[in-house]
């Protein structure tokens, strides 16, 4: 089989991929700390318990983000010969379902919590010889695991927006929301100090929520890429306008008396095919690797459309 | 401006937190959903006891032991009057967690299963079993298969096999009535021992770290008996030596 020609991304997309690694590398060092602390203190906080599980969840989007840019570079050979760029799709999927099944999960049990009235025991603990109660230990981990993933998220962003990479929006958007789980975990055990304990599970419960919004919305995502939808924005997930723009500017050439377009995303990039009707008399080989090369010079995510010289449109 | 949004988000955070330290300094947090200790000061203390000699006790009616004492003290610290009431584990467990009574004590163990499902304190006392040896006897620094006494009816037994030892089921481990077996090593607590005048072996086969059970969620009444044991800590073990030594183990 004829084996596609491997993708190569602009020198400025490749520094930023690697700004992005290093940044998720970063995240996953300030992640392992974050674990540690908020696990030694979680105790039978049905809150902070909520929170440490999401801080292991938070360590899947960038796992799989590292994992997909080291497949998706991959040249594509023989046993794949569209290549491997969907790798990132596949990323973007695990990590959704992941966030959505083990968000409703934690949802369950802390409704459970609810309609069961267990009464959470924070009880003290002895700190260099001293006792101090636990739930202030708990609020300065909960404060301290809201930090690092909030100030990496904000700078995660724009990257992700300028590389087109879903995985790593998903993952700055979480953690860019951890100043609310945090919020939440800290206003539950504070609950549960002046004596109401229901709000323990309630800002469980809150969090969960949270957490299942996110998973379902990427969970849908990742879904819609697979199912080919046209290319969506990543930021915004609307429409992207490259198709158009595609479109008209192989209007404008001489011998193209009509054109259209079918784009899909492929991981991070598009892929499809160009429909042309060309002028009579025509170049037509000419004239089909001029419209590959306008094509992959007009926007750098496109990736190997297939031009097919039509008769007509319709 | 990029990072204006989530500065302020950290400052929000911060200014909560700044909030809860400064409730931190204030006497009376954490508090309690069911008013349990507010009840119980110049009120009653419903313990319920476990019997676990010489950790708590009620023969004929008169409650003694280590936490017995240690409650007793507490109780009038708070000008409250404690209420004794015996039973088995498992029922004085479902009352505390329905709030029918404000403690349990008897030995109890970071072991129990129950500890998820009521209040426990911070562990309190740590108790190690050991194997020792009469003072003047070689102390071993392996078993090597050698016979060990056990009490009968304990997990000592499938300690002492683990440790390599060869477990010989007693009903007395200092008052023997079988011939010939007072010259063996012995295992048993570390304090009970030291009280019998044994010496201790490096031979460790168990480590209990124990804790007295509250109701489930009242974290200020919890609170206060956890500074009360704290204080107390190093009394236990001298408390432990003076419990164990006069008495003997009922078969």
């Amino acid at each position: 089989m004829k084996v596609r020609a491997p993708y190569e991304p602009p020198e400025e997309k490749r520094a930023q991929s690697r700004r992005a690694a290093r940044l998720e590398w970063i995240t996953l060092g300030f992640l392992a700390s974050i674990i540690a602390v908020v696990g030694f203190t979680a105790g039978s906080s049905q809150a902070m318990r909520t929170a440490w599980i999401e801080d292991m969840l938070s360590l899947v989007p960038p796992v799989a983000f590292l994992v997909a840019a080291r497949v998706r570079k991959r040249a594509p050979d023989v046993r794949f010969p569209y290549g491997y760029r969907r790798a990132v799709t596949i990323a973007y999927l695990v990590a959704a379902v992941a966030l959505a099944f083990f968000g409703a999960y934690l949802l369950v049990e802390s409704a459970i919590a609810l309609i069961r009235r267990e009464h959470p025991t924070i009880g003290m603990i002895e700190i260099f010889g001293r006792q101090i109660w636990l739930g202030w230990l708990m609020i300065a981990a909960l404060l301290y695991s809201a930090v690092p993933p909030v100030i990496l998220g904000y700078m995660k962003l724009p990257l992700a927006r300028d590389l087109h990479a879903k995985v790593l929006q998903a993952d700055a958007d979480m953690s860019k929301a951890d100043w609310k789980t945090a919020a939440a975990g800290i206003l539950g055990i504070a609950g549960v100090a002046l004596g109401y304990w229901w709000a323990d599970a309630a800002a469980a419960g809150v969090i969960s929520l949270d957490i299942v919004k996110d998973g379902f919305t990427h969970l849908r995502r990742a879904a819609n890429d697979i199912m080919d939808e046209r290319p969506q924005t990543v930021l915004e997930d609307e429409p992207e306008d490259l198709p158009d723009r595609l479109r008209a500017k192989l209007k404008e050439l001489i011998w193209v008396r009509d054109a259209d377009v079918r784009l899909r995303e492929e991981g991070d990039v598009f892929t499809g095919e160009v429909y042309v009707v060309p002028a009579d008399g025509s170049d037509i080989l000419s004239g089909v690797e001029e419209v590959r090369r306008i094509a992959n010079d007009l926007d750098w995510r496109i990736y190997d459309v297939a031009v097919t010289p039509v008769r007509s449109l319709s | 401006m990029r990072y204006s949004r989530p500065r302020r988000q950290l400052l929000w955070l911060l200014l909560l937190c700044s909030l809860c330290a400064g409730a931190a300094g204030c006497g009376d947090l954490p508090r309690d959903p069911d008013g349990t200790l507010a009840r119980v000061r110049s009120g009653t203390l419903r313990v319920g006891v476990v019997e676990n000699h010489p950790w708590a006790s009620i023969a004929e009616g008169a409650p003694r032991g280590v936490e017995v004492e240690l409650i007793r003290e507490f109780a009038a610290e708070l000008n409250a009057r404690p209420e004794w009431i015996a039973g088995g584990e498992q029922r004085h467990m479902e009352a505390l967690e329905a709030g029918e009574l404000d403690l349990v004590i008897g030995g109890l163990t970071t072991h129990s299963p129950w500890v998820t499902k009521v209040g426990v304190t911070q562990p309190y006392f740590e108790s190690r079993a050991v194997v020792g040896v009469r003072p003047g006897d070689a102390t071993p620094s392996r078993l090597a298969r050698a016979p060990v006494l056990v009490r009968r009816g304990t997990a000592t037994a499938e300690r002492v096999e683990s440790a390599d030892g060869t477990p010989v089921r007693v009903d007395n481990l200092f008052r023997l009535r079988e011939a010939g077996a007072e010259t063996l090593p012995v295992a048993a607590e570390d304090w009970e021992l030291e009280a019998r005048g044994y010496t201790l072996t490096g031979i460790e086969l168990h480590t209990s770290e124990h804790i007295i059970a509250t109701p489930p969620g009242e974290n200020g009444f919890l609170a206060r008996l956890e500074r009360f044991l704290f204080d107390r800590r190093a009394r236990v073990r001298e408390m432990l030596k003076r419990e164990a030594a006069p008495a003997e183990e009922t078969p």
